[in-house]
């Protein structure tokens, strides 16, 4: 059987093998674990040919007619996953690519990210939970250790507290007609401002510059908290 | 422009533009330069339309542009787009850009774009007073060195700095900006450029050429909207030309994948900050003043709300009570009921023994008695003290801050907190109000706004006419009346949002800061707009009279009375002569207002018939000009509509009320 692969990009036996346990994974998130229905799914975007390799390296086992992962296999097929959601979220909030360059960028690119590579994508984007279509991102050794110390986490702006000092990370509106106006008002990635209120509306203070806006907007502003000794 | 008939050897200085961003004294300057007033004041976004004046320059009489305020010169909103253009199509001889001083860095991002056009140009730093207060110091020699040309601090309110401006004026250059563009996005302006229309590249010394790099940024911003301009200075854009550069800007777009004009917007703003940083110094920080503290409380919901209502208190005694009773009873009463009209009757009758004519000037329908005493003793007096009033709210910087408070009402109605300008505006002159509604940021938000000015809000001409009406009534008719008015208006605007396509477009907007208003300012902006009013107002008056008049003779108005019988009479249950309201109503719903106003003066109304009158009148069409001013703005076909809407549902709303209280479930 011929496999149709979804993206055509030159893949080695151990991208296949990567890109095999993500679809495991995924299956498992959706509650599919009848190997018939997993076998299929690979075949279809992997190769069928990867399976066996799976079975052989001790990554995943069969019991019952349905495939389950090993100790070794969850670690990697996490780790794959979260990889591929952490650079969806890259390419959709930072560098605002549309939708259908998402994801066949974020299928190369999580082969090639490195754990290191993966945990600063992780702490710059605010350890977000969720990949841009919903699905959540499996957590990493960095997100333990933002949540013990709660300093300089990215947030959004209409998650923080009037009279808060913050920095703005980058604005994820994507290709909308409010950015330029935002830039061109001076909300800049780096700028430093205050939030002086939140209710009725969301008021900033950049410099000489007073902003009202709605809670629409605010959340698609990433700022990093600034602790109290830190100038600017 | 023929200065070149008058003088062909001088130096061409033909057209001069001031440009800059909102609210940074564009007009105040524009004022000192010309010697003519135009409207100024501390809410964004007020001059939505170009303003032009006379300057004298070198022995040289030049033209002076006033444009609205922008952001940037790639336009995201219809008023930004009007400056642009200008810019292209009249292309000015020399450009004055204004700039806050305090806040430079936005500034320079216009300079940075403005370079791209290469038109002379010279930098004012206006506010500079304001900037100082705040320990704000700016190297001026080193800013215009580094920019190469002219640059002034001024303060345009007193005056300051405006002798040194009309002296630099013969040294404009045009702007070195020096902004370091990626080698990605330079090779693609070249690659557009190329490909523009030939007749461009053939004229490669003209003006356009030069610009046609800005032209190239415009398109790769997926700004079609400059073919449209570009069409008028070209009248022959050849077909396949302009498809070969949309084919080229397609090609671009898709090499990148963040969007050019963000990213040339990025460089120019690294530009800006570089330079800023170069030139100003930070000595000390000044506590915040109370203006600032003023403007801080006043957005927050305590004590905002407070100060809020503080501020519709204080309008309701100063217009409604001051103005509306206590002035217009000494005028009508006393002036004109005691001295002009009796006197105007005399001569009259003495100088016009045809009793045609003298029925005409002084009669029940009388274009003296009626229309003038009306204009003069009652709409004087209430629309002065409204727009004073109002003056004082937009300078002072309370307007944006009430925009704030209001937003989350707005947006039941698919609008935003923008929407406080027209709709309190409206309350002076719908008409006025309606031309406002461009600083709304889509169409859908600017329909809404034209349909709820239309049915909702009265004028305050018709507002004093209506209070006086309320004047001794049991309070139940005012809150019935303002309830039915208020909660319509909410109904129609949420079931107008959902019915117009388009989205709501959230809140977005600079706050001025408080400042203290100018005196001057606003009595020339309250003469200014009650010169326009009354020019308005008054030869409508004289037309309504007039028609009145006529029709009473020729006994038309008895005909019309027994048609609108069934509706007037037994619908709404109001009095026969209510009809006469109703027909100069088509012309001024105030007028109209007024005519219930006398009515229920002479105690013809009981409390049903005022309580409906009111009503019917508040939701009826505003009037003629403002009828054509939405036709203007909106086109013909949606205000059709919006019209036959008001007409039926104000109507119906009234017959509803008037139902409701026969049946004696409310007592009055």
């Amino acid at each position: 059987m011929t496999s149709q692969k979804k993206y055509p990009i030159p893949s080695s036996a151990q991208e296949d093998l990567e890109e095999a346990l993500g679809i495991i994974f995924h299956c498992y998130e959706e509650g599919i674990r009848e190997k018939k229905a997993i076998l299929a799914m690979i075949a279809d975007t992997v190769n069928s040919e990867i399976y066996p390799t799976l079975l052989q390296r001790g990554l995943v086992f069969e019991e019952d007619g349905k495939v389950k992962l090993n100790p070794e296999g969850q670690k990697l097929a996490a780790g794959i996953t979260r990889r591929h959601r952490l650079a969806e979220r890259l390419l959709s909030d930072v560098l605002a690519l549309p939708s259908h360059f998402i994801d066949p960028n974020a299928c190369q690119l999580e082969h090639i990210i490195s754990e290191e590579v993966s945990e600063s994508i992780c702490t710059l984007l605010g350890h977000p939970s969720q990949c841009p279509h919903g699905t959540p991102i499996p957590k990493g050794p960095c997100c333990d250790r933002a949540e013990k110390s709660v300093e300089s986490i990215i947030t959004s702006l209409d998650k923080l507290k009037a009279g808060a000092k913050a920095k703005v990370a980058y604005i994820s509106l994507q290709n909308h007609p409010d950015l330029h106006k935002l830039l061109a008002l001076g909300l800049i990635p780096g700028t430093l401002f205050s939030l002086h209120q939140t209710y009725p509306t969301f008021v900033l203070e950049i410099g000489e510059t007073t902003l009202a806006l709605e809670k629409e907007i605010a959340e698609k502003i990433l700022v990093r908290k600034i602790e109290h000794q830190e100038r600017y | 422009m023929n200065i070149a008939n008058l003088s062909t050897n001088a130096v061409k200085t033909g057209k001069i533009a001031l440009v800059g961003n909102p609210n940074v004294g564009k007009s105040v300057i524009f004022g000192f330069l010309t010697g003519r007033y135009v409207t100024v004041s501390n809410f964004p976004g007020t001059t939505v339309d170009v303003s032009r004046g006379q300057l004298w320059s070198g022995g040289q009489k030049c033209e002076l542009v006033d444009t609205p305020g922008i952001l940037s010169l790639y336009p995201r909103s219809e008023d930004e787009r009007v400056t642009r253009d200008l810019l292209l199509r009249e292309a000015p001889d020399l450009v004055i850009q204004v700039t806050d001083a305090k806040n430079l860095k936005r500034g320079l991002l216009i300079t940075m774009e403005l370079a791209d056009l290469h038109i002379p140009m010279i930098l004012v730093l206006n506010m500079s007073d304001e900037a100082r207060e705040r320990g704000i110091e700016i190297d001026t020699n080193r800013l215009a060195s580094t920019l190469g040309i002219p640059v002034v601090e001024t303060v345009a309110v007193t005056g300051e700095g405006m002798a040194e401006l009309r002296r630099l004026l013969p040294l404009a250059k045009a702007p070195l900006a020096s902004v370091r563009y990626l080698r990605e996005v330079e090779a693609a302006f070249d690659r557009i450029q190329t490909q523009m229309p030939e007749a461009w590249q053939k004229n490669l010394d003209s003006k356009l050429y030069a610009k046609s790099r800005f032209v190239a940024e415009t398109l790769l911003a997926n700004d079609e909207s400059i073919w449209h301009t570009l069409e008028r200075i070209f009248p022959v854009i050849e077909e396949n030309s302009r498809l070969k550069a949309q084919t080229a800007v397609h090609a671009v777009l898709k090499d990148f994948l963040r969007p050019i004009h963000i990213l040339t917007l990025n460089s120019r703003q690294q530009r800006a900050i570089e330079i800023s940083g170069e030139i100003t110094q930070i000595t000390g920080k000044l506590k915040s003043s109370w203006a600032q503290k003023l403007g801080a409380w006043s957005m927050r919901p305590w004590p905002g709300y407070l100060i809020m209502s503080g501020i519709l208190y204080l309008m309701y005694e100063f217009v409604g009570v001051f103005a509306a009773q206590t002035l217009v009873k000494i005028l009508e009463d006393g002036l004109f009921g005691k001295i002009l009209n009796p006197a105007v009757t005399k001569i009259v009758e003495l100088l016009l023994p045809v009793p045609f004519l003298q029925e005409m000037i002084v009669g029940p329908y009388g274009l003296f008695t009626m229309a003038l005493t009306y204009a003069l003793a009652l709409i004087f007096p209430i629309v002065s003290a409204f727009f004073l009033f109002f003056g004082l709210m937009e300078d002072s910087g309370m307007l944006p801050r009430l925009a704030v408070m209001l937003d989350r009402m707005f947006r039941v109605m698919g609008l935003n907190g923008k929407a406080v300008l027209p709709m309190i505006l409206g309350l002076g002159c719908d008409t006025m109000a309606t031309l406002t509604t461009r600083v709304l940021d889509s169409k859908k938000e600017k329909i809404i706004v034209a349909l709820l000015l239309t049915l909702s809000v009265p004028c305050s001409a018709q507002l004093g006419a209506m209070l006086g009406m309320i004047a001794g009534l049991s309070w139940k008719v005012f809150a019935l009346w303002i309830t039915v008015v208020i909660s319509t208006m909410f109904a129609v605007g949420y079931g107008a949002s959902k019915f117009i396509p388009g989205a709501r477009s959230p809140f977005l907007m600079e706050i001025p800061p408080i400042r203290i208003p100018q005196i001057s300012n606003i009595l020339k902006k309250v003469r200014a707009r009650l010169v326009w009013y009354l020019k308005e107002a008054v030869p409508m008056f004289l037309l309504g009279t007039f028609l009145l008049f006529i029709s009473d003779k020729i006994g038309l108005l008895g005909i019309i009375k027994t048609i609108a019988n069934p509706l007037v009479v037994h619908f709404l249950g109001l009095t026969e002569k209510s009809t006469e309201a109703f027909i100069i109503g088509f012309l001024r719903r105030d007028y109209g207002a007024a005519g219930f106003f006398v009515q229920a003066q002479n105690g013809f109304l009981n409390p049903r018939q005022v309580t409906v009158a009111l009503i019917v009148i508040t939701l009826f069409m505003p009037c003629i000009a403002q009828f054509f001013v939405t036709i203007k703005e909106r086109g013909l076909k949606t205000t059709l509509a919006i019209a036959g809407f008001v007409m039926t549902f104000s109507i119906a709303v009234g017959g509803l009320v008037n139902w409701l209280l026969k049946t004696d479930l409310i007592q009055l």
